[in-house]
């Protein structure tokens, strides 16, 4: 009899999986600054929500301009993108290339707006050069698992002539997959192009901070929610057939790429973030205390603060997720419910979670809460969305319970718990790279380090704690990566969930 | 009377499976369903269903075990909606003794009592089958309608299973594919042929013509 045996066996893989995510993000919790500091916040909150019914903006000329920018920005650097990442996939296989292509994709864009504003000053070439950096290495990543995919030719009858082969075998399957992974790509660039306002580009978010600052809520949801129409319109306007006439119109809109200035560049790389005290010569004890002083001041915080951030962030999301779905799911709502959930998870993934964090700092006042709350409610409902089209799919017995908890809890939840969790694992190295961002914003993770580094001019410690950044979002996709091979869910998303990655 | 079908037509979308039919089966009869597979027998076996789902417990081919869910789990879902939420979300985080010792004398019936606590996913094909029949067993109705519940098990759990589901229920009725086992466990046979019915008799009954009908429609 194996009754006595307790419950122990009924552990699985998924579960104990579950249990550490749970426990390290309610340690997270417990110790993360959750606090509001703005005094009249209910007011504030009200007032800004109530403002969307007034609609209007000083000078639509310049909404217009705005988004123009935005879009045409987004346009070339998807262009530039996609044919350094096509090329940079053949030589995927190269384990330099590889490992390169890791550590640039681990740099959020921002930061990349922050290194070039340093070279060429603000201007569109900053900008184009922010995105295409990360963009060709994500693409280059997705393109050559795409390549490999779709590659049933057997390897015995290639013959010599390598590039024939290629074409004929390899790319009349893959291309398809290519372009729309392209083009849902550009959605997102989209989304990074309107951030970059941020930094001081003349893009969306620029518009929007000097919105809200100046306490013009009804400008902020004008340029909210005509970004929303531009995202939720994409694949009328921007598809196959378009896309290279609309690259061709925005390189001549954006017009001028000048401020290219090789000096500067070489002075970046080859003396502004070499460690002062190497630079300047003054010894191995300078040296090693310069580091020292940074290790313990910044990088242990910030390294320490990030972490528990992406974790609390990862156990939200996850929460989020798993209360959100039912309301997209046909196993649980009739179609008017699913509609208006629908349209509310639409609009929340289509916010950056920068702009959410943005917006919720303005009215909470900084601590983790506005970053905590950001990142759950945009990864929250990615993960979301994605579970109720899994649920979708799934064809349930007749004879189940009618009731709806239990249908929830015994038929439909253990069927998609394994994606749901490998959906996490896709989204936990992403929330790592926000949660880094989001530092600029005034929580003291990575990014906020970063930040007063590069005002106080010191390149050289905004570039060592850029690695530390990188190594972080690295070790985490490894650990995803084994995580997801112990709970044997690698199946390739590259081609269904492409808002995965 | 458990089931009384006059000039019936069942359609599955806009495919008629069955026209013109009729069929009655009395309580207490044990009826097997012979015929190839696209000859109606499970377009038939979920009508019945949908006219007795309070009464009957269903089988589909498919089974619809619960994969990511241990065995114990797969069987209990047959008694979710007699219990409340909070035995149903207790049991299962923490399985309660009674249900496992009661859920254990089921599996113990169709020699599965090893994998009380396995998941679906690490059952073989006949393991899986005999589970979603333990959960039809535990579900406690009177009337079985099982569509090939035992297509992937050896000779003797076949013959050993039909006996159990012949006994457990009080009115049976199963889709099979192999003529001996029916006419061996049931009472009664009937054969299908393109959603026409062309053997219909009690097993005692069966002449050695009918026999030959029989084979030639599980052929």
């Amino acid at each position: 009899m194996t009754t006595d045996k307790s419950c122990i066996m009924f552990v699985t893989k998924n579960l104990r999986v579950s249990f550490v995510i749970f426990i390290v993000g309610l340690i997270s919790f417990l110790i993360a600054d959750l606090s509001i500091s703005t005094v009249d916040t209910t007011l504030l909150v009200q007032e800004f929500f109530f403002s969307i019914t007034k609609l209007s903006f000083s000078n639509y000329s310049i909404l217009f301009e705005a988004f123009l920018n935005t879009i045409s920005i987004a346009i070339i650097s998807i262009f530039i993108s996609s044919i350094i990442g096509f090329f940079l996939a053949l030589f995927f296989s190269n384990m330099l290339v590889r490992i390169s292509l890791s550590f640039t994709r681990a740099i959020h864009e921002l930061f990349w707006a922050l290194i070039f504003l340093q070279i060429f000053g603000l201007n569109t070439l900053t900008a184009i050069l922010a995105i295409i950096i990360p963009y060709s290495a994500i693409l280059a990543k997705v393109y050559a698992e795409i390549l490999e995919e779709h590659d049933t030719f057997p390897e015995v009858l290639r013959g010599k002539s390598k590039i024939s082969y290629f074409i004929f075998t390899k790319i009349p399957d893959a291309f398809p997959h290519l372009v729309s992974y392209t083009l849902y790509r550009f959605e997102c660039a989209l989304r990074s192009t309107a951030i970059l306002g941020f930094v001081g580009i003349t893009t969306l978010g620029y518009y929007l901070s000097s919105s809200f600052m100046q306490g013009y809520y009804h400008e902020v949801w004008m340029i909210l929610i005509l970004f929303y129409i531009v995202v939720a319109s994409v694949k009328w306007w921007f598809n196959k057939y378009t896309f290279i006439p609309l690259t061709i119109v925005s390189f001549f809109y954006l017009d001028d790429f000048s401020g290219f200035n090789w000096d500067n560049l070489v002075r970046f790389v080859t003396s502004d973030i070499v460690p002062h005290p190497i630079r300047n010569d003054l010894g191995l004890d300078k040296t090693i205390t310069w580091f020292d002083n940074i290790f313990s001041n910044e990088i242990v915080p910030g390294v320490f603060n990030t972490i528990i951030l992406t974790q609390l962030s990862l156990f939200l999301t996850a929460i989020l997720a798993l209360v959100l779905f039912p309301f997209v799911s046909d196993k649980f709502f009739t179609k008017p419910t699913r509609l208006t959930s629908h349209v509310f998870l639409v609009i929340l993934r289509s916010t950056p979670e920068y702009i959410l964090a943005y917006v919720f700092l303005q009215l909470f006042g900084p601590s983790m809460l506005p970053a905590a709350l950001a990142l759950m409610l945009h990864n929250g409902s990615i993960i979301g969305h994605l579970m109720g089209n899994e649920s979708n799919l799934l064809t349930l017995r007749e004879d189940i319970t009618k009731k709806r908890n239990e249908k929830y809890f015994y038929e439909v939840l253990p069927r998609v718990y394994n994606q749901f969790l490998a959906f996490l694992f896709y989204r936990w190295e992403i929330i790592m790279r926000e949660s880094a961002i989001l530092g600029i914003l005034g929580v003291a993770t990575l990014g906020f380090f970063i930040d007063s580094a590069i005002a106080d001019f010191r390149l050289d410690k905004m570039f060592l704690l850029l690695l530390v950044t990188a190594f972080l979002n690295i070790i985490v996709d490894l650990i995803s990566k084994k995580a997801r091979e112990y709970l044997r869910t690698n199946d390739s998303f590259s081609s269904c969930g492409c808002s995965l990655k | 009377m458990a089931f009384n079908l006059q000039e019936e037509t069942i359609s599955y979308g806009d495919f008629k499976v069955l026209s013109d039919f009729n069929l009655s089966i009395k309580k207490g009869e044990k009826v097997a369903l012979l015929g190839k597979s696209g000859s109606g027998k499970s377009t038939l076996l979920k009508h019945l269903y949908d006219l007795q789902k309070e009464n009957s417990t269903y089988i589909p081919q498919e089974l619809g075990l619960v994969n990511n869910l241990s065995v114990f789990h797969n069987v209990y879902i047959s008694k979710l909606d007699e219990n409340s939420l909070f035995t149903n979300l207790r049991n299962l985080i923490l399985p309660s003794k009674q249900y496992k010792t009661e859920i254990l004398k089921v599996l113990k019936e169709v020699e599965l009592e090893d994998k009380l606590q396995s998941t679906i996913i690490n059952l073989s094909g006949g393991q899986k089958q005999r589970c979603a029949i333990s959960r039809a067993i535990f579900d406690r109705k009177s009337i079985l309608l099982a569509d090939e519940p035992i297509s992937a098990l050896d000779e003797y759990l076949s013959d050993k299973i039909l006996k159990l589901l012949t006994h457990k229920f009080e009115t049976s009725i199963c889709a099979l594919h192999n003529v001996d086992l029916a006419i061996k466990n049931f009472d009664r046979v009937i054969g299908l042929k393109n959603g026409k019915v062309l053997v219909d008799k009690a097993c005692v009954d069966l002449t050695d013509d009918d026999r030959q009908k029989l084979y030639y429609v599980c052929d």
